[in-house]
C-alpha cells in the first residue's frame, strides 16, 4: 500500500513537472513585460562591481535617469575618477556614448558595453520582449516550455530566438518565476550556439505595483572569470525634465 | 668641332687639380639628388601603391546604413561593382575593406586583436594579367613571410574558418598551426556573436602595423559577420597612374552613383481584392513633411498616422478601389531582385490621403524605417526597367523630395576636415536608408599624402643647401681662373677675339664641367642604390619599417627625373658662371695686358 501510494506521488509530481503548461511563450514575455513596464519617470544610483580575470575589481557607480514616454534614459558616471564625467544617453534609436576627457558624442551600438564592464546598453532599456524574440516550439509545432526549480524556485524554462536584427544576442533562453513571471535568469547564445553570457536576476523591488531587478549578476561566459553585479539603489518615480535627455545636459554634468 | 669648344676643353684640362675637386663636388652633389629622388619616389611608390592603396585606396566607396557607422554594408552590391568595373576602366583591384575588432581566446590566453579580410580569390572579378598576379602574390609573399603554413591555405583550406595569425600574435595567444581561436565580435547588426578560427598560417609580419590583426579570407568574414551572398562592405579601389587619376575617378563614380526614388511594384492585398501598386517610402526630415502637408489632402486620418514616424499611409482612389480604411493591412507582395520566392510585406494603413497634383498609378506611401526595412532586406527588381506601370516621380515633380532615395548620396568633400565633417554629421544624423560616400586617396589619406610631402620637402630643402655650396663652389673657381687668365684673355682678345667668344668659352669650360660631373654622379648613384638596396634592414618594431619592401630600402629613379636634374645641374652651373664669365669678355685687351700679380 505504501508502496502504492509512493509510486502514485511520485508520479503525480512527474506529471505536475513535465506537463505542459497552460501559457504560452509569448504570454510569459508579455508578463515579464507587464512586470517591467515603468508608468512613470525614474532615477536612480547604480552601482557596478567589476570582477575581470587577471584583473582585480572594479568599482563603478552611475546616475540613471528613464524617461517613460519614449523609454529614452542617461547614464552619467560618476566613479570611478577615470570614468567621472563620461555618460550614454539613448533617445529613439539613437545611442551615444560621452567622452568628457575630447567631449565628443560618439553614436555607439547597443550593446555596447557601460564602462567597459558586462553591462550592456539594452540591460538599462525596457525590454520589450515579444517585438523582439519569439519562442522556440518542438517538432510538433507547439511552445517548447519546460518546468523545472531554479533554486528553490518552481520556473519556467524556454528558449526564444531574435524575429528582428536589433537585439544583443540572436537566441536567448530564460528562467521565469511560475507564480509573478518574475525572469530569474538569462543565458545568451551567439548564432552559432556559443553561450555568451548568464544573466541572474537576483533581488528584486516593487515600486508603483512593478517589479525592478534591483540586484543582478552578468556573467561572462565567452571569457571565463569575468562577471559584473549590478546593484540600484535610491529609486525615485518623480516626473524628470526633458532637458535631463539631451546632449547638452549630459555635458553639462560633466563640467 | 668649333674651336671654343676646343679650347674651353683645353682650358679644363689645364687646371686638373682645381677642375678635379669642383668637379668631385658636382658629381657628389648630384649623386646625392639622383639618390634623394630615387628614395623619394621609392617612398610614394611605397606610400601609394602599397599603404594607401591598402589603408584607404585610391578610391574608396563606403556605404553607411541607418546611419550607424558601425553598418557598413549596401545589399545591392553586385550592382555597385558592375557600375564600378563599367565606369572606371583603369581599375585594378576592387577590394572590400572589412576590419572588426574581436575578443580572441587562444591556449589560456586572450587578447584583443582585429580581424582582417584578405580578397585571395579576387572575388570582384577584375581580371588581370599573369605578370600582375605574380606580382600581387609577391607582395603577399613580402607582407607574410611564412613561419608555418601556406597563406594562400587561407582560400584553399577546408579547416573552419582559416586564420592566419602573426609570429608574436600567435605566442601570445598560445596557439600553433592547426589550433583553435575562439573569438567574439559584433556582427553588422549589432548582435554579439561568437566563433571559432583555426589557425593555418603563422607569418612573420613585414611590419610592426601587420603584426596586430589577424588574417581571413574576406568571404569567410563576411559571412561570420553576417553579410549576405550580394551585400558589400566598403570598397578599396586600386587604380592605374593613382596620383593623377583619383580625385577624377572619385568625381566620375560620385555622378554615376546619383540614386533615384527607391520604389517596390508589387500586388496589394486587402479583403480578397487587389491591385498593382507602387510602395514608396517617405522621408523623415522637416522639408520632406512640409512637401507633403502641402501637396496632400488628408481623407482619413491625421497628418501624424500619414506622414509621422509610423505613418502609413494610401492615396484615396486605390483605397477606394479596395475598399480599405484606416486600421487594415495591406499586403504587399513583389518580385525581389536575389529572392527565388516572392516576398510579402505588410503593411498597417493608417491614412488614405488625397495627392492635390497630378499622381500616376496606386500609391501606398510607408515611413522611412518600415520601408527601407523592407526595401533593404528584400531589394525589388528595378521598377525603371521591368515595371512601365510602376509610379516613378520625375525629378522635376512636385513630390520628389519628400520621397525616400535608393540611398543617399553624400557630396564629395575636397578636404580630409570636410571629409571628417561629413562623417560625424552622418552620425548624427536620423536616415534610415544607406548613405554613399565616394573618397578619393587625397580626402581619406591626406595623412599619408602630407608623410609623402613632407619628405619631399625635407629632400628639396638637403638639395638646395648643397647646391648653394656648388655654386659658392662654382663662383669661386671662376673667379680664380679669370684672375689667373686674364693676361691669356688681353692676348686673344689683342689678336681678334670676340667678346662673346670670351664669355661662350668660359661658360663652355663650366658646361663640360657640370656636364661631366653630373653623368660622373649619376653613375655613382645607381652603383649606391645597388649597394643600398642589398643591404638588408631590420626594424621589424619601427613603424618606419613600413617604408621599406622586403626589408630593404626602396629606390625608385626615374630616367625623367634624373634628366632633368642633369639639365638642373647644368642651369645652375651655367647661369652662375654667366656673370663671371661677362665681366672677363667686358675687359679691354690693353688693361687685361697690363694685369699683373
Amino acid at each position: 500500500m505504501v508502496k502504492s501510494i509512493s509510486v502514485l506521488i511520485l508520479f503525480a509530481a512527474a506529471t505536475s513537472l513535465f506537463a505542459q503548461p497552460s501559457v504560452s511563450i509569448e504570454e510569459i514575455l508579455k508578463k515579464i513585460e507587464a512586470n517591467y513596464k515603468m508608468t512613470s519617470d525614474a532615477h536612480a544610483t547604480v552601482a557596478l562591481t567589476q570582477q575581470k580575470a587577471g584583473q582585480g575589481v572594479k568599482n563603478f557607480s552611475m546616475l540613471y535617469y528613464r524617461r517613460d514616454k519614449d523609454n529614452a534614459f542617461m547614464i552619467a558616471m560618476t566613479e570611478p575618477e577615470s570614468e567621472k564625467g563620461n555618460g550614454y544617453l539613448r533617445v529613439e534609436d539613437n545611442f551615444w556614448m560621452y567622452r568628457r576627457n575630447t567631449r565628443t558624442f560618439q553614436h555607439v551600438n547597443r550593446d555596447e558595453n557601460i564602462a567597459g564592464s558586462d553591462a550592456k546598453g539594452d540591460d538599462f532599456e525596457y525590454k520589450d520582449l515579444t517585438r523582439k524574440f519569439t519562442g522556440v516550439k518542438d517538432p510538433a509545432g507547439k511552445d517548447s516550455i519546460g518546468q523545472e526549480k531554479l533554486g528553490q524556485m518552481p520556473v519556467y524554462k524556454f528558449k526564444v530566438k531574435a524575429i528582428i536584427n536589433d537585439v544583443d544576442y540572436p537566441h536567448k533562453t530564460f528562467w521565469v518565476r511560475t507564480d509573478n513571471f518574475l525572469l530569474l535568469k538569462e543565458e545568451d547564445f551567439a548564432l552559432s550556439g556559443t553561450l555568451m553570457a548568464t544573466a541572474y536576476y537576483l533581488k528584486y523591488t516593487q515600486i508603483n505595483g512593478k517589479f525592478v531587478p534591483v540586484k543582478q549578476m552578468f556573467i561572462d561566459e565567452f571569457e571565463k572569470g569575468n562577471k559584473t553585479i549590478m546593484e540600484i539603489t535610491g529609486i525615485s518615480t518623480d516626473k524628470l525634465d526633458d532637458k535631463i535627455f539631451t546632449k547638452a545636459y549630459l555635458e553639462n554634468l560633466s563640467k | 668641332m668649333p674651336v671654343i669648344v676646343l679650347i674651353s676643353l683645353r682650358n679644363l684640362l689645364r687646371q686638373k687639380r682645381r677642375n678635379i675637386l669642383l668637379g668631385i663636388a658636382m658629381a657628389f652633389g648630384t649623386m646625392i639628388l639622383v639618390l634623394a629622388n630615387s628614395f623619394s619616389h621609392g617612398i610614394s611608390d611605397v606610400l601609394f601603391n602599397k599603404i594607401v592603396a591598402y589603408v584607404a585606396g585610391h578610391v574608396n566607396i563606403s556605404f553607411t546604413e541607418g546611419s550607424n557607422l558601425y553598418k557598413q554594408v549596401f545589399r545591392d552590391g553586385d550592382r555597385i561593382v558592375e557600375l564600378v568595373k563599367k565606369e572606371l576602366p583603369d581599375i585594378t583591384q576592387i577590394q572590400e575593406a572589412i576590419g572588426v575588432l574581436t575578443r580572441a581566446i587562444g591556449n589560456g590566453k586572450a587578447d584583443n586583436v582585429i580581424m582582417v579580410g584578405v580578397d585571395l580569390d579576387r572575388a570582384m572579378g577584375i581580371a588581370i594579367s599573369k605578370e600582375e598576379l605574380k606580382k600581387e602574390q609577391e607582395e603577399y609573399k613580402q607582407n607574410f613571410k611564412m613561419v608555418d603554413g601556406d597563406f594562400l591555405d587561407l582560400a584553399k583550406s577546408g579547416a573552419e574558418n582559416p586564420v592566419a595569425v602573426s609570429e608574436s600574435k600567435a605566442k601570445y595567444l598560445n596557439v600553433k598551426k592547426g589550433d583553435i581561436i575562439r573569438v567574439r565580435f559584433t556582427d553588422i547588426d549589432g548582435q554579439s556573436q561568437a566563433a571559432r578560427l583555426t589557425v593555418v598560417a603563422i607569418f612573420k609580419p613585414a611590419n610592426s602595423f601587420m603584426a596586430a590583426p589577424v588574417f581571413l579570407e574576406v568571404q569567410t568574414l563576411k559571412r561570420l559577420l553576417g553579410y549576405g551572398p550580394h551585400d558589400i562592405a566598403q570598397l578599396y579601389l586600386r587604380i592605374k597612374n593613382a596620383k593623377k587619376m583619383a580625385a577624377k575617378d572619385a568625381d566620375r563614380l560620385h555622378a554615376v552613383l546619383e540614386p533615384s526614388t527607391a520604389v517596390i511594384f508589387g500586388k496589394a492585398d486587402v479583403h480578397n481584392k487587389s491591385a498593382m501598386v507602387s510602395v514608396l517610402g517617405l522621408r523623415a526630415d522637416t522639408a520632406a513633411k512640409k512637401i507633403l502637408m502641402k501637396n496632400f489632402a488628408i481623407v482619413l486620418g491625421d497628418s501624424v498616422a500619414a506622414f509621422g514616424k509610423e505613418g502609413v499611409c494610401m492615396v484615396e482612389s486605390l483605397a477606394a478601389a479596395l475598399g480599405v480604411m484606416p486600421g487594415d493591412t495591406c499586403t504587399v507582395t513583389y518580385k525581389a531582385k536575389y529572392d527565388t520566392q516572392m516576398v510579402s510585406m505588410k503593411y498597417p494603413i493608417k491614412a488614405i490621403v488625397k495627392p492635390l497634383n497630378a499622381m500616376r498609378g496606386n500609391v501606398v506611401f510607408v515611413n522611412e524605417k518600415e520601408f527601407y526595412a523592407g526595401y533593404y532586406y528584400h531589394w525589388p527588381q528595378d521598377a525603371r526597367a521591368h515595371y512601365p506601370g510602376a509610379y516613378l516621380p520625375a525629378k522635376s515633380d512636385v513630390y520628389y523630395a519628400a520621397f525616400d532615395p535608393e540611398w543617399m548620396l553624400l557630396k564629395r568633400s575636397r578636404t580630409t576636415d570636410d571629409a571628417t565633417k561629413q562623417v560625424r554629421e552622418l552620425g548624427k544624423s536620423k536616415f534610415k536608408g544607406v548613405a554613399v560616400n565616394v573618397q578619393s586617396m587625397y580626402e581619406s589619406a591626406s595623412a599619408v599624402l602630407q608623410l609623402e610631402g613632407a619628405l619631399n620637402m625635407i629632400t628639396f630643402s638637403a638639395v638646395m643647401v648643397l647646391f648653394f655650396i656648388i655654386l659658392i663652389g662654382v663662383i669661386n673657381t671662376l673667379r680664380m681662373t679669370i684672375r689667373e687668365r686674364t693676361r691669356e684673355i688681353g692676348t686673344v682678345r689683342a689678336i681678334g677675339m670676340q667678346k662673346n667668344d670670351v664669355r661662350n668659352s668660359f661658360l663652355l669650360e663650366t658646361f663640360f664641367l657640370a656636364l661631366f660631373a653630373s653623368l660622373t654622379g649619376v653613375v655613382l648613384a645607381f652603383a649606391l642604390i645597388g649597394i643600398f638596396s642589398l643591404v638588408p634592414i631590420n626594424m621589424q618594431d619601427n613603424p618606419m619599417s613600413m617604408l621599406l619592401v622586403n626589408n630593404h630600402l626602396n629606390f625608385k629613379p626615374a630616367a625623367v627625373d634624373i634628366i632633368f636634374d642633369i639639365l638642373l645641374i647644368l642651369a645652375i652651373s651655367v647661369g652662375t658662371a654667366y656673370f663671371p664669365a661677362r665681366r672677363a669678355a667686358k675687359l679691354s685687351a690693353a688693361a687685361a695686358l697690363r694685369h699683373y700679380e
